[in-house]
């Protein structure tokens, strides 16, 4: 088979299950359930910190859980502080904080804030721990925290509830070594599919409350919080291009034993 | 001299941060801090070294017309209009800066992650072979994985969501957890070669 054709079948494999909709049935797994029911524990006013530790590259697969996860923060009139601590992670996380905060009326320096990007994680991790003033003295826009209503009762991790890294790579577990270990502060994840299966033995340990793994995970959160997006629009077009793959290694492979 | 100082400066920092963390004083608190505000400012530093270092090996393409140059014509042109972008209007919401990251950045990254997607069908259509015992072993799992981890898995039968489910939270994280040991055992040797003195390959040269 030509290169050409697998690329023609993937790419139809995509593009027709998002036009047409297939509506597979899906399942919330115990780790996504978890992320849920923690933010869902929490009450009204309490503090939530969301960091957006991806590059733009992945976009696509993170921005349908970072809105789930934020949607349901909303909902329940949750604070969110979000943050990035990938340079990329800024400008999109600060759009995706903003546009989901509209949905909900919330009001920028009450409900919610976008503190910016800091580079060096491992220091802003670390410094966050001792004063967050310290480490972001302004917003993404310049203004001073101490004028922002939303962090005049908020000083350190001491006052968070929940940290919530919105990631493509590892960053979560310098999360673990630093806010985790050190602060003993509660750490749900929202990673990529290639990168979730790393993080399962913190979940083990307890160390990771719980994990939305790409956009099933999203898919998954959609469906808790009954607000259908890109994450389930998604699933029927994931899953017909994996039985795509999975067939086209089962044709090569018929192929190979009837050579051989 | 030149090795020494840095020997030293590396053997104070590295011993005050260990230390440090044992000790709850008020003192030691505020020293950290300040550690922590100089590790961010000497990082930027070093970013600034990454873009001239960036420049300067595309500017000797550019100028030699080594294969590619074009390229590196491109890189160079994208980081100059960044940096004019940024420093005129800034980075914020409604500035040439955001729009360039926004619409030309963002989909180009996007669009070759997605590439990722053909490049992996042809790949393993050509490559994924049960050549031995263990490579279809390796077969059987990638296929019930890439099942149970989509809705499809789910129709076809409950079996194979919990089968991959299995798959992830039993042998894959075994595996994971002797990573991590292994990988917090050799920080913890290599940190204290470098807070010793023993390892110098950080500090370049011979």
């Amino acid at each position: 088979m030509s290169r050409q054709l697998i690329f023609v079948l993937i790419a139809l494999s995509v593009a027709i299950p998002l036009v047409i909709k297939i509506g597979l049935p899906n399942e919330v797994t115990s780790e996504v359930m978890q992320v849920y029911e923690e933010i869902d524990r929490l009450g009204p006013g309490s503090v939530v910190l969301v960091s957006f530790d991806h590059e733009a590259s992945s976009l696509p697969e993170v921005k349908p859980m970072a809105q789930a996860i934020l949607r349901h923060c909303f909902a329940k009139r949750l604070k969110v502080i979000g943050l990035a601590l990938l340079a990329e992670g800024t400008a999109i996380g600060e759009q995706i904080l903003r546009e989901t905060a509209d949905e909900y009326e919330a009001e920028y320096g009450r409900d919610y804030v976008f503190l910016g990007f800091r580079p060096q994680f491992q220091a802003a991790i670390l410094g966050m721990g001792e004063d967050i003033r310290r480490v972001f003295p302004e917003d993404y826009s310049n203004t001073p925290l101490i004028r922002l209503p939303i962090m005049r009762k908020v000083r350190d991790y001491r006052d968070i509830a929940l940290i919530i890294s919105v990631t493509d790579g590892d960053m979560p577990v310098w999360w673990v070594d630093y806010a985790v270990s050190r602060y003993h502060k509660g750490l749900a994840v929202a990673a990529t599919a290639v990168m979730a299966t790393s993080f399962y033995p913190f979940l083990s340990s307890g160390q990771m409350i719980g994990l939305l793994g790409g956009l099933k995970g999203a898919a998954e959160y959609e469906m808790l919080i009954e607000k259908p997006g890109m994450g389930q629009k998604g699933m029927d077009a994931q899953s017909v291009c994996h039985l795509v793959i999975i067939l086209l290694v089962i044709a090569g492979n018929v192929g190979y034993f009837m050579r051989k | 001299m030149a090795r020494r100082i840095p020997i030293i400066v590396c053997f104070v920092f590295g011993l005050f941060m260990l230390v440090q963390f044992f000790v709850p004083h008020g003192l030691s608190g505020a020293a950290y801090e300040t550690v922590l505000d100089w590790m961010q400012i000497v990082f930027v530093f070093t970013l600034l070294v990454g873009a001239v270092s960036y420049a300067k090996l595309n500017a000797k393409k550019v100028s030699r017309k080594e294969t590619g140059w074009g390229y590196n014509t491109i890189g160079l042109v994208g980081l100059g209009v960044m940096v004019i972008l940024g420093l005129w209007k800034g980075t914020g919401e409604g500035t040439p800066f955001l729009w360039m990251f926004n619409n030309v950045q963002a989909p180009m990254q996007s669009t070759m992650f997605a590439l990722l997607a053909f490049f992996v069908a042809s790949a393993a259509y050509r490559g994924f072979r049960a050549r031995s015992w263990e490579a279809g072993v390796l077969l059987v799992v990638a296929i019930v994985v890439m099942l149970g981890r989509v809705p499809l898995g789910n129709l076809i039968s409950q079996w194979i969501p919990d089968a991959a489910n299995w798959i992830l939270r039993t042998p894959s994280m075994a595996a994971k957890r002797g990573i991590y040991i292994g990988i917090g055992l050799g920080t913890i040797s290599t940190s204290l070669r470098i807070i010793l003195g023993i390892e110098r390959t950080y500090l370049g040269g011979k």
